[in-house]
């Protein structure tokens, strides 16, 4: 019968994608070379690292990166809150605080995580949490 | 007292991988249970219906009772 194939196919695909945990370039069919993670954190460290960075390379660096199945890791933060501190804008700094929290979804264990290796860095540039600035809550 | 690391990769991932052979296997309980629970009795009702219909016998009575006008009851 048609639906039993049907659900037969979609429970070994369930079942073989044992590589559904690496979030970018990673399809059944195409010959790319797999980016691995700490490539692809490196990669984005370097990109918020750009002494010249503008300020429309920021958010869209932010955005194309909160637009993946991944919350960025701390190192990735780190390089993209100091490009707020070259660029003066404290607001995008807070926001993206904001964003690792909103990515987290469900899983309330990450925000705390990364504020906490956020912590040396929160300090040096002089950046406040939404929690610290009370508009952690609407 | 430091947090340890949690995953961060692949979050979205991990709950499709769940839930949508679950949603998919729903669905189709769903379209099954429509199926064999509504169709296919209004189908077995209307082919009971129409089996052992007399259409002729229909008629004569629909005619007796002189809805029709172009054939009146017998005897008008």
């Amino acid at each position: 019968m048609i639906s039993s194939a049907v659900l037969r196919g979609i429970g070994s695909l369930a079942r073989t994608r044992t590589a559904f945990t690496a979030p970018l370039a990673v399809r059944c069919y195409s010959h790319a070379k797999v980016e691995t993670d700490e490539e692809f954190d490196s990669r984005w460290v370097t990109y918020f690292s750009k002494p010249d960075l503008d300020t429309w390379e920021l958010r869209k660096g932010m955005n194309t990166l909160i637009g993946y199945d991944l919350v960025p890791e701390p190192k990735i933060l780190d390089s993209a809150l100091r490009a707020c501190r070259r660029l003066n804008d404290l607001a995008s700094a807070i926001r993206i605080l904001e964003a690792v929290k909103d990515k987290s979804g469900p899983h309330k264990e990450i925000y705390p995580y990364v504020i906490q290796e956020l912590r040396p860095t929160l300090q040096e540039l002089g950046i406040s949490t939404p929690e610290e600035l009370g508009i952690h809550k609407v | 007292m430091s947090l340890p690391k949690p995953a961060m990769r692949g979050l979205l991932a991990k709950r499709l991988r769940f839930h949508l052979p679950i949603a998919f296997g729903l669905s189709l309980i769903a379209a099954a249970a429509f199926k064999f629970g509504v169709t296919e009795p209004r189908k077995k009702a209307y082919a009971d219906f129409y089996k052992h219909y007399d259409s002729m016998k229909e008629f004569s009575a629909m005619k007796e009772a002189g809805i029709f006008e172009s054939v009146r009851p017998t005897g008008k």
